[in-house]
């Protein structure tokens, strides 16, 4: 249980890095996530919306605490899944932008 | 740089900061939002020149034609406030403006009563979700601390797994021991209502909060999501559009035509909605050929969380016109939750479980911020300023914040009935109060400054019978006893919480020499 007391100076960056991780980092990886799950979840779309976006707060909630979990790089490493996501969420929205 | 810390010790950080950086603003939307379960009732309480004749929804609707077709009988709408158990007066207004400025009656003479302008028992519903900032920015603010509570109550349950374990092994210290088993017995005993009011508190505002899936199957457009949401309500938007297009063409256009007794829609709307389950009654186009009925309920007649729902009438004949339709099970699940939250339903049982729950969950919250500068002052190489500014903001939130609510149910009693601008002076007796406590917690010791504002507020809130007798003597009943009484109560406890801080400083002073003990046997080494 005991761990070297690092000096608190040092300890602040990868605090923030992580904190900011966490607030920022997991709301954009829970809006990709429920844009996908629109997307993919079977049903007519208002009862979609809805059950995507009452599930976001659970999502949010694990990758918080994920994101404190693990090491810090494997954590950054979560943000390589947001592109994709949001891409599954919104390519007809940009597909038909683009015609 | 330290090895990766386990997860227990990661998941405490992460526990100790969300806890810490919105605990304040945690403790604040969780008090409001205990009181506000009482707001209808504060209402009552802060306008103590209404009083409660006792008349039935029926002679009251009586009263209330009668004056309307009186004083505004060319209206484009009229609409009557019904006395209800938790606010037993009887208002009116007219025109198109529903909740805007009523007229108070007294259902017993029609004669129109001037009760003192007041924040009333909203200010802390509203405060409760906004924290008194513009609405659009407050919600976000409550959101985001919501959802840190989310994480703050789930990083508590991996953490308090393992210290369970460990609660054997570690050598009892008095002080820190008992805030923190404060702490978690509030905490692991209301557990299941924690996850409860937070989940729901954020799926209230859920498509402002989360607009992904908006984004993607609407394009943003939360309108056209609405409205394909309730085609029942479409229709009676439309049929409301029809009728207000009636309303503007001159009123001589539209015959004029006998309505049925207004009284009469008491039993209709009960006979749906239930005995005593009517909130108001609204007409569109009164005493005209196109005439309305409107019934609404009080809220509360089911789980779900039916705001602004109605049962509408044809004024003439009586037919039912627009009835509430059944909501979609997607969107029932997200009413039930936000039903759940507003505590609206099971009657006054229900509510004071949730008054209780809210109050202990305060408590949950306040001795974890408590708890932080405990142990802090406890550990070796805390940075001591930051410990000073946490131990005064402690203070100055919570012991502030409680003052604050105090301060403002005495200017409510104590400013002059009829000052001008009396809402704004309220205000300022809130905030000015809470500016106050704030003040003092940074001057005086922490110690002195928790003994001092607690025992203060004890006093303010045991007084308040009192108050209320000399001030406010034929406005007693038993709403406002109860008020009373519970405000006595509160101040009780907080009297009794004083009194254990009072009696502190031994036990800190035994603390403080085991702490140098502790600190010389594990330098280096923090718990």
């Amino acid at each position: 249980m005991s761990r070297v007391a690092t000096p608190a100076a040092r300890l602040w960056p990868a605090a923030l890095a992580r904190t900011l991780l966490a607030v920022v980092g997991g709301y954009a990886f829970t809006y990709s996530a429920v844009a996908a799950l629109a997307r993919l979840l079977p049903g007519e779309p208002v009862d979609v919306v809805i059950s995507a976006t009452l599930v976001s707060f659970l999502i949010y909630t694990l990758y918080v605490l994920w994101a404190f979990a693990v090491p810090l790089r494997r954590a950054l490493l979560s943000l390589l899944v947001i592109p994709p996501l949001a891409l599954i969420g919104f390519w007809p929205n940009l597909f038909a932008g683009a015609a | 740089m330290a090895k990766q810390a386990s997860v227990t010790q990661s998941m405490s950080g992460l526990h100790t900061w969300a806890g810490l950086i919105v605990g304040w603003l945690l403790f604040a939307i969780f008090l409001t939002g205990t009181l506000a379960v009482f707001d209808k009732e504060l209402n009552w309480w802060m306008q103590p020149e209404l009083h409660d004749t006792g008349l039935d929804q029926v002679s009251a609707v009586r009263v209330a034609e009668s004056w309307l077709r009186e004083r505004n009988p060319d209206a484009s709408a009229w609409n009557i406030g019904l006395p209800t158990e938790r606010g037993p007066s009887l208002s009116v207004s007219s025109g198109e403006q529903r909740r805007g400025q009523r007229t108070q009656l007294d259902a017993d003479s029609g004669e129109v009563v001037v009760p003192r302008e007041t924040l009333g028992g909203n200010f802390f519903f509203h405060f409760h979700y906004t924290l008194h900032m513009p609405r659009s920015i407050g919600i976000w603010v409550v959101g985001f601390a919501a959802m840190a509570m989310l994480v703050a109550i789930i990083s508590g349950v991996i953490i308090h797994k393992k210290i369970f374990k460990d609660f054997f092994t570690f050598r009892p210290a008095k002080g820190q021991r008992s805030w923190l088993d404060g702490h978690n017995a509030s905490a692991v005993l209301l557990l299941p209502f924690h996850l409860m009011i937070t989940y729901t508190g954020l799926a209230i505002f859920f498509l402002i909060y989360m607009p992904a899936a908006t984004d993607v199957l609407y394009g943003g457009d939360r309108e056209a999501l609405f409205s394909e949401l309730r085609p029942g309500n479409e229709q009676q938007v439309e049929r409301a559009g029809r009728a207000g297009e009636g309303g503007r063409a001159p009123r001589a256009e539209v015959p004029v035509a006998q309505m049925l007794p207004l009284e009469q829609f008491i039993g209709r709307g009960e006979a749906y909605y239930g005995e005593d389950m009517l909130g108001s009654l609204s007409v569109s186009n009164p005493d005209r050929a196109n005439a309305r009925v409107e019934v609404r309920p009080v809220m509360g007649t089911r789980l779900e969380l039916t705001k602004g729902e109605s049962l509408a009438f044809n004024a003439i004949t009586g037919e039912v016109v627009g009835a509430p339709q059944p909501t979609r099970t997607t969107l029932l699940t997200q009413k039930v939750m936000a039903g759940l939250h507003f505590a609206q339903f099971g009657g006054y049982a229900m509510r004071w479980i949730y008054f209780l729950c809210g109050l202990i969950s305060c408590a949950m919250i306040a001795s974890g911020l408590v708890l932080y500068t405990v142990k802090r002052r406890r550990q070796v190489k805390s940075d001591t300023r930051w410990l000073r500014q946490a131990e005064w903001l402690n203070v100055a939130v919570i012991g502030g914040l409680m003052f604050a609510c105090a301060a403002l149910l005495w200017g409510n009693r104590m400013l002059p009935a009829n000052m001008a601008e009396r809402e704004l002076w309220e205000l300022r007796v809130f905030f000015g109060g809470w500016l106050l406590a704030l003040v003092h917690a940074r001057l005086r010791a922490p110690l002195r400054a928790w003994a001092e504002q607690l025992t203060l507020i004890a006093l303010l809130l045991l007084a308040m019978p009192v108050l209320d007798m000399l001030l406010a003597p034929k406005a007693l009943d038993g709403l406002r006893l109860s008020v009373d009484a519970s405000a006595a109560a509160m101040g009780l406890i907080l009297g009794w919480a004083a009194w254990r801080v009072v009696c502190q400083p031994q036990a800190v002073k035994k603390t403080a020499g085991e702490t140098k003990k502790i600190r010389a046997s594990r330098t280096g080494v923090t718990s």
